[in-house]
């Protein structure tokens, strides 16, 4: 009876709150009608676009983009088959086949959306351990991947690292098979930075989506950035070297060469590290009229950052949107789904950029991409575009004050001592995400600032900063690799080996520990044993020698 | 703040209660269509299809002299499994009996390159219904969507391609020259369409606006219309078998996926099913016209027959007249429903996101449970980024995420102690696309051993003649479709070599997904003893360079080194080792699933020059032809059923296999065994493999988050996450908040009993960041300072969250009375380097007796005896 009792009882509190429930919905779910947009384009910047892809489904808008490459992106984009392209590069007129790369006709508009570093991952074996602090110049680099230098023994990596020689062993440089953006990154900073080494192998200047591989060469290519990272990764990869979005070595926890900046340091493009680079990219825009410029990167500065953190290959990608009002492909709610997803990428989705190995945009170029984003309201007034803005914006490089200011730059802790020139090596390892540095737990991090109760937001970036990598040499004990001192810093697993020769010799330890039991135990019987044989030997030679 | 809280805890989860009954008796009574959704088994026999009809159909033609030849009549029976409260781009099954086998197999029926085939069963979505009520619109070609306008027109035909001009059935005015959209468009809008001596049929497309396209040229297609984008046609021309039957998975579109096509919730649509019997035709000239003799073609191509290389095909029996009159009479049309679209969350939401690292497994249900966080403001915006597991948690433990969602214990490096709430079960399938030889339609089940998945994974299969010449294997099978062990349990395959069977897609990163495959690997001797290097019994031997390979582990290395020689020009420029452009792995399922779906393996050994550049390269091959697709991909059980995919039986006790079904991996639950207290449970493969029921990849996937030292505001979040992730998130169905299929709803009661107290309680330790006491870190690591505590207990409970509480939940989980003797972490010294000074002085000591002693010696010989004598 009871039981009956408060079941109805139940029921009727249940009504009641069913009626409060609804009422109490926010009536947020206002009919945005959002229609599926396909994209096709970089794999540069696949790995965060596809979690914003996952990301923007909760709030109704479908997106489908597969990648591909940035040249093939560009193309679908003139043949009208996508809606939007992602592509590292502007169409460049003409491409170096001569053939054409403009969008043919298509009106459209170009649209930063993610940061990040060009790295360069590479397996290097000492013994039978991974070298994980590896330094290389931009010159060198630049010879490695013109085969002019073609063995880790050479003297200029020998240089690059204080003095630290590797194993005589052929460098396989790997390069991507396919048209792509991260090739024409790293063959524009080539051209720019070392027109003398790379201009005489490519035959020309300037840069190139399709990697020019020498016949005859150690040089192999691979098809998209996941196969350049098995290739690197495989057994059969020791010696090997190549260029990836930061975004792939961080997420299989691979080494990635620190590249000498023009400040004398040797660092890693972590999103700091990219951020304070980027304070110098130069942004074309002298003509918001012209569409083919408008917002295209200038990265000459960007290069040659004096700066000790700045990370020189540091880029943006891009989107390439459709403006025209009488786009074949496009509608109001495809163009409305385009401008969300773009709002939603470019504020909140900013702020997982540092865990996926990107930087985040600093808010004059997500300003500037709001002007880009309302030009898909011009070509159509029912585009809903209202409150979409950098006031809004939940961005974790947003300075109020000063929009041109890129916090995270800012923030962005100095390199450790013995990454400069001519000191270290560091013994930290790369491929990690953390920088590396001297700065200890808050240090000049503000903590907490940015970060607020965002969770995955901004705080990510800030607090791994209070998280830093210690210098390796005063804080470990160099027997037993333990972190000294209750510091949590990311201490490498005992299987990384580091071209710091103290660290090498803690590495090998762990595994040698038997034989030196063995040896040690040999000794002793030696040293109690010894003596005596020696004395009956005497003596056997004693009365051997007063017989003869 | 508590008393509000309290107030409104308990109407609330009386609320949730009711809800729960309700749905509970709704399942009950939806029982065949819900359970068929995650058991193959069950769905294949139990219950009636949702639409099931039969037509019997036939093809007459007109004699000279007036009289009717009939051909012979089908009988054709279509059924489909799902009709009602649909979502976009959601996969329904569509099967038929009785139809006239198809001939000609296209190497992809989607779209227009289905378009060549014989006697194929059309099956395209229309907006629109047969006899259209109120507000409803008639169906008609029209409305029927394709993605090219060859699949709809015709275009400047010749006589001889001018079959429908004597369609039987059709109006006087449809057999004109120029047909189907009066008055025609000029020629600034379809130059090609009239030109004289020349026919032409269009079949405009009318979108939901009303708007006309005339369909004559690409250019005069919708927005959505396009051949070779990233989104794929999902009308096809599907393939009858020589016994008459045919299945598919045709994949719906709403609005939102086809504006212009435009079902919804409010525009009823169909989906047309139109087997091919070839046209009937009307009283042939005398003498016949080239296109009265077309009409009555019979096909080029024998039942069962490929056509990969596109061939021409007779118009009269293909696809591309589905429209005609004669044609259009014999379809098949299964009314569908949209269901409301769930609300959304709002893209203007100031509240930051909130991030949730870690596994895919999560991932289809993660999609589904956001807006239940957004859409309300006392919760939160839940986001879950999807990354190994092993970063997921480095991030929660560094404080780069709120929580990590894993699926087993990782390595802790954070002092924090770590609690780990059960939130969901599903796991992971060996996916696979395998058709069986001569065009008999896919395979229906597959045996998988963990010695074939040891065998795959150590990459000991030859893939080609290329793989001949590695060392210590030559005799190995080329590929998994000629392995005796593999044809023994899957009979009846082809054992056609293809480089894809040797190797199963999998990840390139670290995940507990590859930990436990493997660990299920190596519970079966067979297995561990061909990875060891012993031989099967047809003589396999495991790749040499993979002999000894320590497993399970969260990662598969490519540890193969075997460059072939060869003369290929292409090869040369691009050594590689052939077996890691075979394995290919990617870095996420959700690329495998779609590799699946497409038949697209990731084999990267296609090696050819590219003219642009005059540069030789590798790259993908191209996708499999229908007919002869065999792949098989690691994927998530999310995935499987969210994409119509394949999942293969594992073997659990031996000779025993079992496919992934709610029961099975309610089995593998109840074999689990509790971990320490917050720790994860663990399935120990051991038990799988003397089960006859459980799933060996039955996986649990934990929020874990930091039960000290996390931000409160997180703290809460977490908490709140967890307990309506355990209660609400747990109903099975497709809407918002609410469990998809492929994950095993975890309940208060039953084998999930375990699981659902243990997220409870980790849930209050987050909440209150009040961790057992059992869980506090060994304070070893703990930094001294002086004995006094080092962590921070707190003595007392802080404010419970506010949180709801679970509705299921009776009483609500007390937050556990601190009991302060135990909480207070026992103060131990910090631990110094093991060593001893004696030890250490030990070795220099005995050096220096030794040396002593060899002096004392040397110096008695010397100085105590008398010099020898010469």
């Amino acid at each position: 009876m009871n039981r009956l009792l408060s079941v109805l009882a139940r029921c009727a509190t249940a009504s009641a709150l069913a009626i409060a429930g609804v009422a109490s919905v926010p009536a947020a779910a206002r009919a945005a009608t959002y229609a599926q947009i396909e994209g096709t384009g970089s794999t540069w910047s696949e790995v965060i676009v596809q979690q914003w892809i996952a990301d923007v489904d909760a709030s109704g808008m479908k997106v489908v983009y597969t990648g591909g490459g940035s040249t093939k992106g560009r193309k679908d984009f003139a043949q009208d088959t996508n809606d939007f392209a992602i592509s590292e590069i502007p169409f460049q007129g003409t491409d170096e086949q001569g053939n054409a790369d403009t969008s043919n006709g298509r009106s459209f508009a170009y649209l930063p959306i993610v940061a990040g570093g060009t790295a360069f991952t590479y397996q290097l074996k000492v013994g039978n351990e991974l070298v994980r602090n590896l330094r290389l110049s931009g010159e060198t680099l630049t010879k490695i991947f013109t085969n002019q230098i073609t063995n880790w023994n050479d003297p200029a990596i020998t240089k690059d690292n204080n003095g630290r020689a590797f194993p005589n062993l052929p460098i396989t440089p790997v390069v991507r098979s396919d048209g792509s953006g991260t090739t024409a990154q790293l063959t524009t900073w080539m051209d720019k930075e070392y027109p003398s080494i790379w201009r005489p192998y490519f035959g020309k200047s300037g840069l190139t989506s399709y990697y020019p591989k020498k016949s005859g060469s150690r040089t192999v290519s691979q098809a998209g950035s996941d196969q350049v990272m098995n290739f690197i990764s495989s057994t059969y990869g020791n010696g090997t070297i190549g260029y990836v979005e930061y975004s792939y070595p961080v997420n299989k926890n691979y080494p990635v060469v620190k590249v000498l900046n023009k400040g004398g340091y040797y660092v890693e493009p972590t999103q700091y590290n990219v951020a304070v680079a980027l304070t110098k990219a130069r942004i074309n825009t002298s003509n918001p009229n012209d569409p083919s410029t408008y917002l295209t990167q200038i990265l000459d500065d960007v290069y040659r950052n004096p700066d000790p953190r700045a990370y020189p290959i540091s880029s943006y990608s891009y989107m390439v949107i459709p403006t025209a009002s009488d786009d074949p492909r496009m509608t109001t709610a495809k163009r409305q789904t385009l401008a969300d997803f773009m709002y939603y990428s470019l504020c909140a989705g900013q702020t997982k950029a540092g865990p996926y190995g990107y930087s985040p945009l600093p808010l004059n170029l997500v300003q500037a991409g709001f002007d880009q984003i309302a030009k898909l309201g011009k070509a159509d007034k029912d585009v809903d575009l209202t409150n979409r803005d950098v006031r809004s914006c939940n961005n974790p490089t947003f300075d109020g004050k000063n929009l041109s200011n890129n916090k995270l730059a800012q923030i962005a802790p100095q390199p450790a001592a013995c990454d400069k020139a001519g000191a270290g090596p560091c013994g930290t390892s790369t491929g990690t995400g953390d920088p590396s540095t001297d700065e200890g737990d808050g240090g000049t991090t503000d903590e907490g600032d940015g970060s607020g109760d965002g969770g995955g937001g901004g705080g990510t970036d800030v607090d791994t900063g209070g998280e830093v990598t210690t210098d390796a040499p005063g804080s470990v004990d160099p027997v037993t690799g333990e972190v000294v001192g209750g510091d949590t810093g990311a201490v490498s697993d005992g299987a990384a080996v580091y071209a710091d020769p103290s660290t090498v010799l803690v590495a090998d330890r762990a595994g040698d520990t038997r034989a030196f039991a063995w040896l040690s135990g040999l000794l002793l019987v030696t040293l109690v044993v010894l003596p005596g044989l020696y004395v009956s030997a005497l003596r056997r030679r004693g009365p051997a020698g007063a017989r003869s | 703040m508590s008393a509000v809280v309290s107030g409104g805890v308990r109407p609330r989860r009386a609320l949730a209660a009711a809800v729960l009954l309700s749905l509970g008796s709704g399942l009950v009574l939806a029982g065949p269509s819900s359970t068929g959704a995650t058991e193959p088994v069950a769905r294949a026999g139990a219950g009636a299809p949702a639409y099931s009809e039969t037509k019997t159909l036939q093809r007459v033609v007109t004699k000279p002299d007036g009289s009717l030849q009939e051909f012979p009549a089908y009988t054709v029976t279509v059924t489909a499994d799902q009709t009602t409260d649909l979502r976009g781009r959601q996969r329904i099954r569509i099967a038929w009996k009785g139809a006239q086998p198809s001939g000609g197999r296209a190497s992809n029926p989607f779209g227009e390159s289905g378009l060549a085939q014989e006697y194929p069963v059309v099956i395209m979505q229309c907006r629109g219904v047969e006899e259209p009520g109120k507000g409803e619109e008639q169906l008609r070609p029209e409305t029927c969507w394709t993605a090219s306008f060859a699949q709809r027109s015709q275009i400047t035909r010749s006589d001889g391609e001018a079959a429908w001009r004597h369609d039987l059935d059709a109006d006087e005015a449809d057999k004109g020259r120029v047909s189907g959209l009066d008055p025609l468009p000029g020629a600034d809008v379809c130059p090609t369409a009239d030109i004289a001596g020349y026919s032409t049929r269009l079949t405009p497309f009318v979108a939901a606006s009303g708007k006309v396209f005339p369909a004559c040229q690409a250019d005069q297609m919708p927005p959505e219309a396009a051949v070779g984008a990233a989104f794929p046609a999902a009308e096809l021309a599907a393939f009858t078998d020589l016994d008459g039957r045919g299945e598919v998975q045709f994949e719906v579109r709403s609005d939102v996926e086809n504006e212009s096509l435009g079902c919804n919730h409010e525009t009823a649509c169909s989906i047309v099913v139109i087997p091919i019997v070839g046209l009937s035709c009307d009283q042939p000239s005398s003498p016949p016209t080239a296109s009265d003799n077309a009409c009555r073609r019979t096909g080029r191509f024998v039942p069962g027959s490929g056509n990969v290389a596109s061939e021409g095909v007779d118009q009269a029996v293909s696809p591309s007249l589905w429209w005609a009159a004669s044609q259009w009479k014999n379809r098949f049309t299964i009314p569908i429903t949209f269901g409301l679209p769930p609300d959304t969350c709002d893209i203007l939401d100031a509240r930051a996101p909130t991030g949730f690292y870690g596994t895919e497994l999560l991932a289809q249900a993660a999609l589904q449970w956001s807006p239940a966080y957004c859409l309300r403001k006392d919760r939160f915006k839940f986001q879950h980024n999807q990354m190994s597991d092993e970063a997921g948690f480095t991030l929660m433990e560094n404080g780069g995420g709120a929580a990590a969602l894993v699926s087993s214990e990782q390595t802790q490096v954070g002092l924090d102690p770590v609690g780990y709430a059960p939130t969901a079960v599903t796991g992971f399938a060996i996916g696979y696309v395998v058709d069986r030889p001569d065009n008999a339609g896919e395979l229906a089940t597959l045996r998988i051993t963990p010695r074939l998945v040891a065998k795959l994974l150590t990459q000991s299969y030859l893939g080609s003649d290329l793989g001949r010449g590695h060392p210590g294997m030559e005799g190995n099978p080329l590929s998994i479709m000629q392995d005796p062990e593999f044809v023994r349990l899957n009979p009846g395959l082809s054992q056609i070599n293809q480089e894809v069977g040797a190797t199963l897609l999998s990840l390139s990163n670290q995940s507990d997904i590859i930990r436990q495959l493997t660990d299920w690997v190596m519970q079966d001797r067979a297995a561990r003893d061909f990875v060891s290097g012993e031989a099967d019994q047809w003589g396999m031997v495991v790749n040499p360079n993979y002999e000894g390979l320590a497993l399970p582990a969260s990662e598969i290395p490519l540890l193969d080194d075997f460059v072939p020689e060869t003369g290929n020009t292409c090869r040369q420029e691009n050594p590689a080792v052939y077996f890691n452009q075979i394995a290919a792995p990617v870095t996420t399922l959700r690329k495998i699933s779609e590799a699946l779906l497409d038949a697209h393996p990731n084999v990267q050994t296609r090696c050819e020059l590219d003219a642009d550049t005059g540069l030789y390269k590798v790259g993908r091959i191209g996708r499999q032809s229908y007919g002869a697709r065999f792949m098989l991909g690691l994927v998530s059980l999310g995935d499987v059923e969210r994409y119509g995919l394949k999942a293969a039986a594992l073997q659990a006790a031996p000779g025993k296999f079992v496919e992934p079904t709610e029961s099975s991996m309610a089995a593998a639950v109840s074999l689990m065994e509790p971990g320490e207290e917050t720790l994860p449970f663990t399935l120990d493969q051991a038990d799988v493999r003397t089960s006859s029921k459980a799933y060996p990849g039955t996986m649990v996937v934990y929020t874990a988050a930091r039960m000290q030292n996390l931000d409160e505001a997180d703290a809460a979040k977490v908490a709140q996450f967890i307990r309506v992730a355990t209660s609400e998130g747990q109903r099975p169905g497709p809407g918002n908040g609410q469990l998809p299929a492929g994950y095993l709803p975890l309940r208060r009661t039953g084998v999930t009993a375990g699981l659902y107290a243990a997220a409870q309680d980790v849930a209050t330790a987050i909440g209150t960041q009040t961790p057992p006491a059992s869980t506090l870190p060994d304070p070893v690591d703990l930094t001294t300072d002086g004995g006094s505590d080092g962590t921070d207990v707190p003595t007392t409970v802080p404010d419970a969250p506010a949180v709801e509480e679970p509705p299921v939940a009776e009483e609500p989980t007390e937050a556990p009375a601190p009991v302060e003797e135990d909480t207070a972490p026992v103060a131990m010294p910090a631990t110094t380097a093991i060593s001893s000074r004696t030890a250490g002085l030990l070795l220099p000591l005995l050096f220096l007796g030794g040396l002593l002693g060899s002096l004392a010696v040397a110096g008695t010989r010397f100085l105590v005896r008398p010099p020898r004598q010469g």
